[in-house]
């Protein structure tokens, strides 16, 4: 009988980082991947963020000697209308704060890497450090006594036992379901269709630059630019929608239709060469990620990030957790439903838990306002008028005199303002919990030499009043309240009174 | 360079696709006949017949094994596994 303290199902990047980190904690580590090779069956890929360096620097070290890499110092957005013409074009600011935020001023420098570079790469440091790969291998269930996963089942039948198995077997995770952990995501999931191009190197050098482009408004999609080439990757809404009226192919379609889009693609000499179609977890909060004797990594677990959807670094940041938690678990002689629980407690307590904590509002935005065309593009409008209100644009407006140009813009965005503040209201409100109590008093200290009857007060009386005053921002000022963390969700809603 | 042009199922590499076996199964007891996997299919291998979704015969040659068609279908009519392994879709990029 085949036995090993830990089996991982994925050669992934979560899978891969999961088997490294168990193996250099001394346990007998097997992986198994369904493709000939590690990447072979990727699913994404792959803008990886700055938080790399501060938490995977070695990787980032070894990406930045990859083939297909290149630096991604700004991600550009092109705005486009419903007539898909570009509209207005801009970019991310690194500035100094972010930039030095890490060492060696990292802070704002991210990679793009193709997945057939990065999982062999990860794969391989798994193997070094003792960890059994084993390709061209479909794992198709999972051995269960007792409600307890006792190990795996091999699409030859083979059972292989483990002290605990990893689950790092992506968005489908045929180990969750087998368990009766879950079954379909049933919501919060997307379908993504990805276009690759092969390029001219020197021209995505002159005409790309190290940036990342996105496409919203009249088209939505994510284009990752690699050294001598490019992929786009449209999500084709959430799963859950209502699909009725939805035509497939559309909103990539849209995409290649833009004619700035394919004039990028003229002047990089641009040639489709892959295309690919992958399920992506896109979830307001993550799912239950352990069961006795299993613990859900990466896009099984439904991690990626519910703001801007990369999967990856949560794929290797939740594979480190959760061998972590097995080694421990292992060591005390138990691997229990119970004891595993402290998989969730660790990655609640970390990054991971940190960046799922405003999920639900993450995703609510993007829901309601970029994925759903209609009112992606009256966003888009409301912008292009608050862009004419920006000094260029007056200076640059030249069918009236100045001012009046000025004045029909001004007119025109207040007569759109609702809009605006529906928007507001609706997607923006709710995050106000997410701005610390230190910053909004910061805010409050500006205000007060310009309050007749409140500047001579002492700064405790001054909140106290404001408090009084705006029920909003009791919470806020309460001086128990932590002043650079987040408010906990609800605190807005129970303190607060009306909302909405 | 428009979509039009761009010939989606020649740009989808797979070695062994004769061998892949059955990875895709069908309950047509529970299938309603609302026809979303047939919306949600990028290369239209679900259509919708007399009421009840029918699966291209030949997907396994077609399919791009990102198991939309499990995950839009409320009534869990279908299920999905995969390929055997070293089989199927093979991405060289990603």
């Amino acid at each position: 009988m085949e036995k090993w303290d830990v089996v991982i199902v994925g050669a992934g990047p979560g899978g891969s980082y999961a088997a490294k980190t168990a193996a250099e904690a001394g346990l007998r580590t097997v992986f198994f991947e369904r493709g000939r090779k590690p990447g072979e069956k990727n699913s994404s890929g792959c803008g990886l963020g700055q938080r790399w360096w501060r938490d995977f620097p070695e990787v980032m070290e070894a990406v930045t000697r990859m083939p297909s890499y290149r630096k991604v110092e700004m991600v550009v957005i092109n705005m486009v209308d419903e007539d898909l013409r570009l509209r207005f074009r801009c970019g991310t600011n690194g500035s100094d704060l972010c930039a030095g935020r890490f060492p060696n001023r990292k802070g704002m420098e991210g990679a793009s890497v193709y997945r057939m570079d990065l999982d062999p790469y990860l794969a391989e440091l798994a193997v070094k450090a003792g960890a059994e790969l084993r390709t061209s291998t479909l794992v198709t269930d999972v051995i269960m006594e007792n409600g307890q996963v006792k190990g795996v089942r091999t699409e030859r039948g083979e059972p292989v036992y483990a002290e605990v198995v990893i689950a790092a077997d992506g968005a489908m995770s045929t180990m969750a379901r087998r368990s009766g952990m879950r079954n379909r995501w049933g919501g919060g999931c997307t379908n993504v269709l990805q276009l690759d191009y092969a390029c001219d190197e020197e021209m995505m050098d002159d005409v790309i630059g190290d940036a990342e482009w996105c496409w919203f408004g009249g088209a939505v999609g994510y284009q990752v630019n690699f050294r001598s080439s490019f992929h786009i990757s449209v999500g084709g809404g959430w799963l859950d929608r209502d699909l009725k009226g939805y035509r497939r192919h559309d909103d990539l379609k849209s995409l290649i239709d833009v004619p700035a889009f394919q004039a990028m693609c003229r002047a990089v000499k641009a040639r489709p060469r892959e295309f690919q179609a992958h399920l992506l977890p896109w979830l307001k909060r993550p799912v239950k990620s352990y069961t006795g004797g299993m613990m859900l990594v990466g896009d099984a677990a439904g991690f990626p990030c519910p703001l801007e959807a990369e999967g990856v670094w949560h794929a290797c940041y939740s594979g480190k957790i959760a061998a972590e938690t097995a080694a421990w678990a292992i060591s005390r002689g138990d691997v229990s439903e119970n004891a595993l629980s402290e998989y969730e407690k660790r990655w609640k307590a970390s990054f991971l838990g940190k960046e799922h904590e405003f999920g639900e509002e993450f995703v609510d935005i993007w829901e309601g306002a970029i994925m759903n065309r209609e009112k992606a593009l009256e966003q888009l409008q409301l912008m292009l008028e608050f862009t004419m209100l920006q000094p260029f644009s007056i200076v640059f407006d030249w069918a009236d005199a100045h001012m009046d140009c000025f004045n029909h813009h001004l007119r025109h965005f207040l007569e759109l303002a609702p809009q605006f503040s529906d928007f507001g209201r609706t997607y923006l409100a709710p995050l106000a919990r997410g701005v610390w109590p230190s910053n909004v008093k910061r805010i409050l200290l500006m205000l007060k030499p310009r309050i007749p009857v409140l500047r001579n007060l002492s700064d405790r009386n001054y909140f106290r009043v404001m408090a009084r005053l705006f029920r909003q921002l009791a919470p806020f000022l309460d001086p128990t309240a932590e002043q650079d963390a987040p408010l906990p969700r609800g605190s807005l809603e129970k303190r607060g009174g009306e909302r909405r | 360079m428009s979509e039009g042009r761009i010939d989606f199922k020649s740009l989808v590499k797979r070695v062994d696709a004769d061998k892949t076996g059955d990875f895709i199964s069908y309950d047509p007891e529970k299938c309603d006949g609302c026809g979303l996997c047939a919306v949600i299919c990028p290369f239209k291998l679900w259509s919708v017949k007399e009421g009840k979704a029918r699966l291209a015969p030949r997907y396994q040659e077609l399919c791009l094994e990102c198991a939309s068609c499990w995950e839009i279908c409320e009534r869990e009519a279908i299920d999905f596994s995969y390929p055997r392994g070293g089989t199927g879709v093979v991405i060289e990029y990603g």
